[in-house]
């Protein structure tokens, strides 16, 4: 037995003519390729934004663009534009998986691939795959690829965002790999099958041939590139981008000292049961260059639409790791090829048909945040604050009073929020979770379409996660709707805290959902709106609050949101949301008393949080007389020699009930390792670079004998009979 | 007489009997009309008759921060809109859990957050009123600012572009409260839909006229007192001149106003070479400006984007960004590859070679070291560079490779940072470059463009006279324009025709207003954007018919609308209804322009080098270079690459394989060498 290794190059000692002789080129036209690349990726990505017709595409920018590398390179990602990533890290497998299941033989100039079945290409079914082979003289050099989300699939709901859905026959339809264009021509069947099917086909229609045009676009690009450096230079530099990514990586995770880490976030529940929550767990392992994640323990997979795949997995998995070790080299599929993921078959994060797979990106945030919180003790001050966990997605449709239909998805919920805070500094208040980049749509993009008006959307004091860099703040969202509707509410942490203080740090508050109520007759509100803070006749949708108040206490009783399947709504309902804090990064006490000062002039800190919180005392009226308040020094020592009152902070709401965890068997193999001499050979399957594997490894060292490329993976496809 | 007040240098140009003279001199960046008055006593601007004027002060604040205290009045429980901006973070930030947005409250906000005030009224998006106005919540607020003693306040609600009657009702209020302090309302700078950029166009606004404001009256004694009593004009960011009444009563306008009349010059010297399709590229310090002219006009954008998602909405000229200039520091990636920017070294300490503390290598010290550059010889002899500075820099880099190839990678990867700009535009317009001739300017511009040629395929690349100070030409090239616009969201069909003509003439009325003495020569054009229904983004500038708008005129739009659609995208659908978004009208009115004396044609001989220089550390070398003087070179002499052609203020790199060619105009012609 021999080691198996997928140690990367050592790029920069290689001599120039050992480059050129890897590479087909030298390093400057490799640089000069792989920027290539993700310029054509960013421009298609731009030409789409500019000429779509569906909203979520258009105003939010629920799409990313890539390029992909040549099929007997593995069909590598190689350069992605500035999207979301939970697009990005399943494209390279779901790219390879949908091209040889339809025949790389079969492909011709100017046609367009799509596929969309999350077993297959990971996401869920409205995220479209649209595949243009680029061909240069004669042959397949790579792929052009649009991942696109599509307005509705089909499915119970109008937009697919609900959680009840039970099954894939509910979830919407599943497009196996198939032309959408052939040689440049619509495959109208195929249309006709999609729109048949699917709500809004006049805005999906146009969108295909704009996909079409923009894919046309990215592959003359590259054809024209490839033309001037040559075939070699190309195939070259696309594996050149994909090892400086992995060799990145590598040399990330080698800064990392060797042990085991284990780390757990919650998802609220799955929409039926309220008792339980789903548990994310993670166990890290390092030692020396080997890492791997095994998310054995995480809850098994939910009769409802709150699943995710294996590619979704590896991707949230390999994004938390590239969040704190090397955030800046371009995203490609070479960040994979040094981590390896366990992945116990059947979970929550690796659903099975016929799961439902919908909610993929909630269980991606909380899988992130469990990684997080593994890796935080060894990161030390490195580590990073939670996040406000849900995107706590709202759908709505309905008839107005003088009888046209209305829909609305992804924008009058609570979509974006705080971020955690970090040893350079205090978190954004508001950003897209770390798997995503999308555009808010404006309030007067909305509200010429939407009988909705959204009447706040503040930050709210005292939610931020304290700490030395404070996390960004909790958002205060209400919007009154005009119209009777239906409404589909999916908030997934609420339960527990998601923005976890790091380093000392404090959690950021949780927050919650409600239902008001206001007289909106004759279109106008008279008097004074529900203040945000008063919740004294809201209903609970979701949350741990206030038995009396009803304001969010982790103490308090949860408000489960799933109690209702349908949240039916009069005209005059008001959405109240309250986003999670982001986490704090350091001790609060050691804050620069003139940064809390400015946070109670600018009402992120009352004065009463100040002197609790950070143990400043802040004296004056912030709302009357801004530039009055001033910092009383002798109070301020006074507090903070006393140091933070034992109950600071509320207490964190108790580990929730959850749904049983699934584990991974490992096979035993008797034998000893030849790196390290253990005798703790095991066998099993795991997800990397490429896809899935099935490895043969020292338990002892991590060090791999075996590594074999096991392309159907865990996954049965019904389809596979045909 | 022109003056364009940049962050390093100042650049006077006057246009005198079909001469042009030129000042460059350091910006004064504690007073900057100190300076600017300073350059135009040396000149003489008493017998002007015009006097153009671009300044970068008002975008230096806003990118600095030293900018005046405005106050935002906005729709109660929307004030935090200036944290959150569209929401998206930069590429280089996807994965970055320490990116912190720029103008956000935990980074560098433009108004902090207890000066944005909410206001209890809103609108609906048809411009009802679904809660009026709270005048004693609203006064509350406003005392609060008083406190604060704000210098200026903007006015920006929601649906404020549709009906500005709260917008207005609050002005009111802010005089009354707060006396005749700076006050603009959202829907008169910028009535488009969109409340962020609106708001944010309506804050700079305010602090433009803070900015601007106290300026120009400076500057306005200063020139009476040097005997000026001509026509002023501010160039604004598409490079349109605008009388200073004008441009006061608006001054978000003027905001990037020197990089545009690069473009601008472009345009005009291209119309007197008989070249209507440009591609213009300013290399200054810092960075490559790329703009694009088509059929004589230079491409013009709805938007300019001050930082990452920081956007104005006013016309300006399509410039892209790129970090390659002259000062861009050379490093080694983690795999030893060179790379160059986004850093730069600036002017101080500069480029090692300047040896004045700078110790990264630069592009200017990659010039160097291969010859292009003559230590003896940088900015017409005022600075003498040092060779071995140059080199220790390039030593120190981290990598493999050796001296020549670190010397050759920097420069090849500048100019492949410069070519992927170049592309950037040039696919962002649909073009093809082939029809297109590279306008090279800037100080570095000479030096570093020739050799993009053979990457971006243009026609040609033409050395202007003067590359230096062309961007301030520009200011001398360019027409007054007035102009109103109004956003409508309006279905194209027969019904409106009568709607669409209203607002027509109302804008022209408007238009008209403004004209004052120019009513006489000026020509109201109209255009409208437009998009298809669902669509969220407009396809701008779609010629409007003229004369009374019916239904046939209606039609007319519509056809239109989908003939441009095609021509820019490549789709065309005719069964999705046109939905117009924003009407124009605007006047332009010519201003004297810069004219080129031009050279003599050479009726003996032919162009010499002074000397043969040695070019090192290039693909295929060492080469011998000739080395030419511009001011010796006369119409139609043609000069084999590679070559060096030296001027007071620049330096023109002709490589290998190509030729250069002498225009009437005195401008350099480079073309690649017909393969043999």
């Amino acid at each position: 037995m021999s080691i198996v290794t997928t140690a990367s190059p050592d790029l920069r000692a290689l001599d120039e003519a050992a480059f050129a002789a890897r590479y087909g080129a030298d390093r400057f036209t490799c640089e000069v390729l792989a920027n290539r690349g993700r310029y054509v990726a960013e421009h298609i990505c731009t030409a789409l934004l500019h000429r779509a017709f569906s909203p979520i595409i258009t105003f939010s920018q629920d799409f990313v663009g890539a390029v992909i590398g040549a099929p007997e390179a593995g069909y590598p990602l190689t350069a992605v534009n500035k999207g979301n990533v939970i697009f990005l890290g399943s494209l390279a497998t779901g790219v390879r998986t949908t091209i040889e299941e339809f025949g790389l033989d079969r492909l011709a100039p100017g046609d367009l691939v799509i596929c969309n079945d999350p077993f297959r290409v990971g996401n869920h079914v409205n995220d479209m795959c649209f595949i243009r082979p680029v061909f240069h003289a004669g042959k397949v050099a790579g792929f052009v690829v649009i991942r696109a989300h599509q307005l509705d699939m089909g499915g119970t709901v109008p937009g697919g965002f609900s959680l009840l859905k039970a099954n894939v026959f509910e979830n919407g339809l599943v497009m196996s790999p198939q032309r959408l264009f052939h040689r440049g021509e619509p495959v109208r069947e195929a249309m006709r099958t999609i729109i048949d099917n699917t709500r809004f086909g006049d805005l999906l229609l146009p969108d295909f041939h704009t996909i079409h045009a923009c894919c046309a676009l990215g592959e003359r690009l590259l054809v024209e590139s490839i033309g001037r450096y040559g075939t070699a230079a190309w195939h070259g530099a696309m594996r050149y981008t994909v090892d400086a990514a992995a060799a990145a990586m590598q040399d990330a995770i080698a800064s990392l000292p060797d042990g085991t880490w284990t780390g757990e976030d919650f998802v609220d529940s799955d929409g039926r049961d309220a008792a339980r929550a789903y548990r994310l767990q993670v166990t890290v392992r390092k030692q020396g260059r080997h890492l791997e994640v095994d998310l054995g323990g995480c809850s098994a997979q939910s009769p409802t639409a709150l699943n995710a795949t294996a590619l979704d997995a590896q991707t949230a998995v390999a994004l938390a790791l590239k969040l704190v070790l090397d955030p800046h080299t371009p995203f490609t599929s070479g960040l994979y090829r040094d981590i390896d993921v366990v992945i116990p078959t059947g979970s929550i994060a690796s659903a099975v048909p016929d799961a439902a797979v919908m909610f993929y990106f909630e269980v991606q945030s909380a899988l992130v945040n469990a990684m997080l919180r593994a890796l935080a003790a060894p990161l030390g001050s490195r580590a990073i604050g939670g996040a406000y966990g849900s995107t706590n997605l709202h759908t709505g449709a309905g008839t107005t009073a003088d009888g046209t239909p209305w829909f609305s998805a992804a924008e009058l919920e609570a979509q974006y929020g705080a971020w955690g805070a970090t040893d350079s500094g205090d978190g954004n208040n508001h950003c897209g979770l770390a798997m995503l980049n999308m555009i808010m749509p404006a309030v007067e993009d909305i509200e010429p379409r939407v009988p909705a008006r959204i009447l706040d959307r503040e930050y709210v004091a005292d939610t931020a996660g304290p700490g030395r860099h404070r996390g960004g703040a909790g958002l205060a969202k209400q919007s009154v709707f005009l119209a009777p509707g239906d409404h589909y509410l999916v908030p997934l942490h609420f339960r527990t805290a998601s923005g976890s203080g790091v380093a000392g740090g404090g959690d950021g508050r949780t927050g919650g959902a409600w239902w008001l109520h206001v007289d909106t007759g004759s279109a106008r509100v008279e008097g004074a709106l529900p203040p945000v803070d008063d919740f004294t006749a809201a209903e609970p949708v979701a949350g741990h609050l206030d038995g009396d108040t009803l304001a969010p206490d982790a103490a308090g009783e949860f408000a489960f949101f799933g109690r209702l399947p349908v949240w039916q709504r009069e005209a005059g309902a008001v959405l109240r949301w309250r986003t999670n804090g982001g986490g704090g990064w350091g001790e609060a006490y050691t804050r620069d008393p003139q940064a809390v000062l400015r946070d109670v002039r600018d009402g992120y800190v009352s004065i009463a949080g100040a002197a609790r919180d950070y143990g400043v005392c802040v004296v004056g009226d912030p709302d009357e007389d801004p530039e009055g308040i001033a910092v009383d020094e002798t109070a301020t020592a006074r507090l903070r020699e006393v140091g933070p009152p034992r109950e600071h902070t509320p207490a964190p709401a108790a580990t929730p009930d959850c749904v049983a965890g699934v584990h991974l068997e490992r096979e035993s193999v008797t034998g000893a390792c030849p790196a390290c001499g253990a005798q703790a050979l095991a066998r099993y399957p795991v997800l990397s670079e490429g896809g899935w594997y099935r490895v043969l490894k020292c338990q002892a060292c991590l060090a791999a004998v075996e590594r074999v490329a096991d392309d159907a993976g865990p996954i049965a496809l019904k389809s596979r009979l045909v | 007489m022109a003056v364009d007040v940049g962050g390093t240098f100042t650049d006077v140009v006057a246009v005198r009997d079909g001469r042009i003279e030129t000042v460059k001199v350091p910006t004064d960046l504690a007073d900057s009309a100190r300076g600017v008055l300073a350059g135009l006593a040396e000149i003489g601007i008493a017998d002007a008759a015009v006097f153009n004027h671009a300044s970068t002060a008002g975008l230096n604040a806003v990118l600095t921060r030293r900018l005046p205290k405005v106050a935002l009045l906005c729709t109660a429980g929307h004030r935090d809109i200036l944290d959150i901006g569209r929401n998206w973070r930069p590429a280089e930030a996807v994965s970055d859990p320490r990116w912190q947005r720029s103008f956000s409250d935990v980074a560098r906000p433009l108004v902090p957050r207890y000066l944005r005030r909410g206001v209890d009224e809103r609108l609906h998006p048809d411009g009802n009123v679904l809660r009026a106005l709270d005048e004693a919540q609203a006064r509350a607020q406003i005392r609060v600012l008083g406190r604060c003693r704000v210098e200026g306040v903007a006015i920006a609600l929601l649906h404020g572009y549709v009906d500005a009657v709260h917008e207005r009702r609050l002005r009111e209020l802010v005089r009354e409260e707060l006396g005749d302090i700076p006050c603009a309302i959202s829907g008169e700078v910028s009535p488009l839909a969109g409340e962020y950029p609106r708001t944010v166009t309506t804050v700079i606004d305010v602090m433009m006229r803070l900015i601007y404001g106290d300026y120009t009256a400076r500057l306005g004694r200063g020139l009476a007192e040097l005997g000026f009593g001509g026509r002023w004009h501010y160039a604004d960011c598409a490079a349109m001149l605008a009388p200073v009444e004008t441009a006061m009563a608006r001054p978000s306008r003027i905001i990037f106003s020197g990089p545009a009349a690069g473009t601008t010059a472009s345009a005009h010297f291209g119309a007197l070479l008989g070249e209507s399709r440009l591609i213009c590229a300013d290399v200054g310090g810092t960075s490559t400006d790329v703009s694009v002219v088509l059929e004589g006009r230079p491409v013009v954008d709805t938007q300019v984007e001050l930082e990452h998602d920081l956007p104005v909405s006013t016309l300006s000229n399509a410039i892209t960004s790129v970090g390659a200039g002259g000062g861009s520091i050379v490093s080694a990636g983690r795999a030893g590859e060179i790379r160059v920017g986004p850093e730069s070294a600036g002017a101080a300490p500069g480029p090692a070679c300047y040896d004045a503390g700078g110790t990264a290598p630069t592009m200017t010290d990659a010039c160097l070291l291969i010859g292009i550059l003559d230590a003896t010889r940088f900015m017409g002899g005022r600075r003498t560079l040092s060779y071995a500075r140059a080199e220790a820099a390039f030593a120190a880099l981290d990598t493999p490779l050796d001296l020549s190839r670190r010397v050759q990678g920097a420069f090849d990867t500048g100019l492949a940072n410069i070519a992927e700009g170049i592309l950037d535009i040039v696919i962002g317009n649909g073009i093809d470059p082939r029809d297109f001739v590279l306008m090279c300017y800037g100080a570095a511009g000479p030096m570093l463009l020739p050799a993009v040629l053979p990457l971006v395929q243009a026609r040609a690349a033409i050395v202007p006279p003067h590359p230096g100070l062309f961007s301030a030409l520009g200011l001398l090239s360019a027409d007054r324009v007035f102009m109103e616009s109004r956003s409508r969201y309006v279905q194209l069909e027969p019904a409106c025709a009568e709607m669409i003509d209203a607002i027509y003439r109302e804008l022209e009325a408007a238009v008209r207003a403004q004209l004052g003495d120019d009513i006489g020569e000026a020509v109201l054009l109209r255009s409208f954007d437009a998009r298809m229904v669902g669509q969220a983004y407009e396809t701008p500038f779609i010629d409007a018919p003229d004369g009374p708008i019916d239904a046939a005129a209606v039609a007319a739009m519509v056809a239109r609308f989908h003939d441009t659609y095609e021509r820019r995208t490549g789709n065309r659908f005719d069964a999705v209804p046109v939905q117009a978004v924003t009407f124009r009208v605007r006047a332009a009115v010519a201003v004297a322009r810069a004219t080129f004396a031009g050279v003599p044609v050479r009726t003996a001989g032919s162009a010499e080098p002074r000397r043969s220089v040695t070019l090192s550390h290039l693909a295929g070398g060492p080469w011998q270079a000739g080395e030419y003087e511009r001011a010796e070179l006369l119409a139609g002499d043609v000069i084999p690459g590679p070559a060096i052609v030296r001027e007071p203020l620049s330096t023109t790199y002709l490589p290998p394989a190509h030729r250069l060619t002498v225009g009437a105009l005195g401008e350099l012609v480079i073309t690649a060498e017909p393969r043999a």
